[in-house]
């Protein structure tokens, strides 16, 4: 037995250092230093993690902060700044993480289980996610400096996950602005124990990160968002291009190494500029009619039905796509296929169903007499407004009367608040890495889903912690939801971002950029 | 004069009252929540709510005026709901890229209009007259931002001379700040030196048909002379209206030669705080903005003195 351990040991050693000599030797072949300049779309309303889902906070911060766990390439929580996956005892009710030692804050502090406790708090105080999770935890402690217990109410599922998701992420503060700036009130100060160091924000001009030097990477090589991290470039500059037009001429023109929501219609234009790639960002958004169910006309479930039967989503996303097949995917299942774990493929559901008869049959059903559907919608995300567009025509082929109403992002939000003010509103939904996190399909998020057997079967999702079984109801989940209704899904659409040919390193398989392994061949 | 500039400046005070109260009942009547565009799309109504409260928007309007009024008072403009900073500051930041971009507007705008409306007005039926005024039509008719997205085209994307956008201050990279300027400037200021070169030529076309002009040429004067010293000072009283109203127009079409030009001044801070009902900053840019257009005019006012002699002030 000793003999094996030590040829176990010998050997782990020999791997070790082999992964060492390759990254080394992998570091030979990229350069440090640089200016790497990134447009985008505009300024976030803060830099502070657990204060908004906004999704240009979430790409910022993330460069800045880091959790105590991230996701991988397939979607599954990696550790990050726990050492390790958390030891769970057998009732599944207490989780210990051990943290890793040395981790510095950018202010020069070291992370211990202080910060953490104060941190994830506050997180779970004021993030949308933080809060579900919250939601079914006794209480956080730390344990020892380097250790931090977590006893949960019953046993869950969400609770690694929830840790790990990249959105109003679980980020890891010090203690003393975790404690400063209470859950309600943005942090006005951004200090991390990320790869990137911020150091200056100046609103509508730029934010300047600078490499952190002191930045400790997992051995683990990279996957995903997770595992080894290393910056090359001395500084990430981003840069507010509000006007997406100016954002395509600024990467053709090199002005720009590399820009993120561009317009879809450039697509063409980009793939045949020179020193220029363009970059399907895959998964963006699946576009979704979201219905009210509080009040009004689209609480009848079977006007809801009718609504989904009518619709021929192909040339919907097609014409929302720019004309582009590789822009959208046409996929039923309710979490991307990039999200292996939980993506489905079910037969037989009524999507895409373009049947004007099981329509008017639905709708005599529903005793539907042409009333006007208040159907709000934004030209602001020019995607949201076009497939609106598109659905009224084929809607009011099919007998609907569709009262379109465009306003601004700003009024948008607002009023889909308000139970009174519509009847459908038009959104897109993001990746959600577990069936819990699906806002849609519960009854805190504008449109109201209120449905008996979602909520079981989301309580029982939440319970269950064997991942077959997790499935299994998943699966329920998306029978029902179709048979429901809540909302009405359409296709995948894709993001188009575009960089400079001497950009290098770029992962171009993740869903929010990441500028961490990317170096500049100028 | 200086009991008349002191009025005048007294004047303000009142007239910036009604402005901000008009623009503050404005804006919080138009729909839209901060809150909700600051918490982003996932955010659910009891955040929302939590939210609003520490922000006091919870708080009845005429409470939420009276605090404004307060405040304003104080000198304090109060605090961006989105930026994380007060709002003077916000718009200090801002000041110098519109300043400048107003400048060169108005250079560009002046140095084309008003050597066109004389050359125009003092050879009036000559071709120089129909090719510069022919000129002056397609300044006022083309869109501004239409100009500036064919000049990016032409200059920035296939010549690659210029910047396509952005900003450079002109107290740290002078050279840098005029390559980033240079199409922004000529976009602003084309359509109004059109605008310009037409007042300016039925200016001196009036003039020079005035019996001191006759008296001039008959004294036996050359042509040039009677141009720049006797004509061109005498057509001058209303060009400078016109250039001053320039200016103040020129506040109003930054915004859009801002927004194309990425360039960070106050045009595009308002467009911002209207998207995202940023209450406290769009007070700010109206307030200052007011006060911009009130100085213009009193500045007009006062080159007028200067220009003639016979406008006397008490």
């Amino acid at each position: 037995m000793p003999s094996r351990l030590i040829v176990r040991a010998v050997l782990s050693a020999l791997v070790s250092t082999a992964l060492v000599a390759g990254s080394a030797s992998e570091a030979v072949a990229q350069k440090k230093g640089g200016v790497l300049k990134v447009g985008n779309l505009g300024e976030p309303p803060t830099l502070d993690a657990h204060w908004t889902t906004a999704t240009i906070t979430e790409v910022l911060a993330n460069h800045i902060y880091e959790g105590l766990y991230s996701l991988d390439a397939k979607s599954q929580p990696t550790p990050m700044l726990a050492e390790t996956m958390p030891a769970v005892s057998k009732d599944g009710l207490t989780y210990t993480f051990k943290l890793r030692q040395g981790i510095k804050f950018h202010n020069g502090k070291e992370m211990t289980s202080a910060d953490v406790v104060a941190s994830l708090n506050r997180w779970g105080a004021q993030s949308t996610y933080g809060k579900t999770l919250y939601a079914r935890v006794a209480a956080v402690r730390a344990v020892d400096k380097y250790t931090v217990e977590m006893k949960v109410k019953e046993k869950t599922a969400i609770v690694v996950i929830s840790l790990a998701i990249p959105n109003n992420s679980a980020a890891i503060y010090p203690q003393e602005i975790a404690e400063k700036f209470k859950p309600a009130e943005k942090a006005t100060e951004w200090i991390g124990t990320g790869p990137f160091k911020l150091v200056e924000w100046k609103p509508d001009r730029h934010i300047k990160m600078v490499r952190f030097d002191d930045y400790q990477p997992r051995k683990e090589a990279t996957s995903g968002y997770g595992g080894r991290k290393v910056v090359h470039v001395n500084e990430l500059l981003w840069m507010p291009v509000p006007d997406a037009a100016t954002r395509v001429a600024q990467i053709e023109t090199g002005e720009l190494d590399f820009a993120d929501d561009l317009d879809l219609n450039a697509y063409e234009r980009l793939k045949k500029t020179a020193g220029v790639q363009a970059i399907v960002a895959k998964p963006y958004y699946w576009l979704v009619g979201v219905f009210n169910k509080k009040e009004g006309l689209m609480t009848n479930q079977k006007l809801r039905q009718a609504w989904q039967a009518a619709l021929d989503i192909e040339p919907i996303m097609k014409n929302v796509a720019g004309g582009h097949a590789d822009l959208y995917r046409m996929d039923s299942s309710l979490a991307f296929v990039e999200n292996a774990p939980w993506h489905t493929k079910l037969q037989g559901l009524p999507w895409n169903e373009r049947n004007k008869e099981k329509t008017k049959r639905l709708l005599r059903e529903a005793g539907y007499k042409g009333e006007p559907i208040r159907f709000m919608t934004t030209q602001e995300y020019k995607w949201m407004y076009d497939f609106a567009l598109l659905s009224k025509q084929q809607l009011e082929d099919a007998g609907f009367t569709i009262d379109l109403q465009v306003v601004d992002w700003a009024t948008l939000v607002k009023r889909r608040n308000n139970s009174k003010e519509y009847d459908v509103f038009t959104t897109g939904m993001g990746n959600f890495y577990d069936p819990t996190h699906h806002i849609y399909l519960g009854p805190n998020w504008p449109g109201w889903t209120n449905d008996e057997d979602l909520n079981r079967l989301l309580s029982e999702l939440a319970g269950e912690t064997d991942y077959k079984k997790r499935f299994v109801l998943w699966e329920q989940v998306t029978r029902t939801f179709y048979d429901r209704v809540p909302v009405a899904r359409y296709g995948d659409l894709f993001g188009l971002r575009a960089m400079r040919s001497h950009v290098k390193g770029f992962d171009t398989t993740l869903m929010r950029p990441r500028f961490h392994n990317v170096w500049l061949e100028k | 004069m200086a009991t008349y500039l002191l009025r005048r400046l007294l004047a303000l005070v009142p007239v910036m009252l009604v402005v901000v109260t008009i623009v503050f009942f404005l804006i919080h009547l138009i729909p839209g929540d901060p809150v909700a565009v600051i918490l982003g799309p996932e955010a659910n109504a009891q955040q929302i709510e939590d939210a609003r409260r520490e922000l006091g928007l919870d708080r009845p309007l005429h409470e939420q005026l009276v605090r404004f009024y307060t405040r304003l008072l104080r000198g304090d403009l109060g605090r961006s709901y989105f930026l994380d900073r007060p709002v003077t500051q916000a718009l200090w930041e801002r000041t110098e890229p519109t300043l400048v971009l107003m400048a060169g507007g108005l250079f560009v705008a002046v140095l084309i209009g008003v050597p066109s409306g004389i050359v125009a007005g003092a050879y009036q039926g000559s071709w120089w007259d129909r090719g510069l005024m022919t000129l002056a039509l397609l300044g006022v008719c083309v869109p501004g931002f239409w100009l500036s997205l064919n000049f990016i085209y032409l200059f920035s994307v296939r010549l690659g001379w210029l910047p396509v956008a952005g900003y450079a201050s002109v107290f740290q990279d002078p050279v840098a700040a005029l390559r980033h300027m240079l199409l922004p400037a000529v976009s602003l200021g084309f359509n109004q030196s059109a605008l310009i070169a037409r007042i300016a030529r039925s200016c001196m076309i009036e003039v020079l048909r005035q019996d001191y002009i006759r008296t001039a040429r008959a004294k036996g004067l050359a042509e040039r002379s009677v141009i720049y010293l006797h004509a061109f000072r005498n057509a001058l009283v209303p060009v400078v209206t016109v250039i001053g109203i320039t200016m103040a127009i020129l506040i109003g079409g930054a915004v859009v030669t801002e927004i194309v030009f990425n360039i960070p001044g106050l045009g595009r801070l308002i467009i911002s705080a209207i998207l995202r009902r940023d209450y406290p900053v769009v007070q700010g840019v109206v307030l200052v903005t007011a006060a911009a257009y009130m100085l213009i005019n009193l500045v007009v006012d006062v080159v007028y003195a200067f220009i003639d002699p016979r406008i006397r002030y008490v």
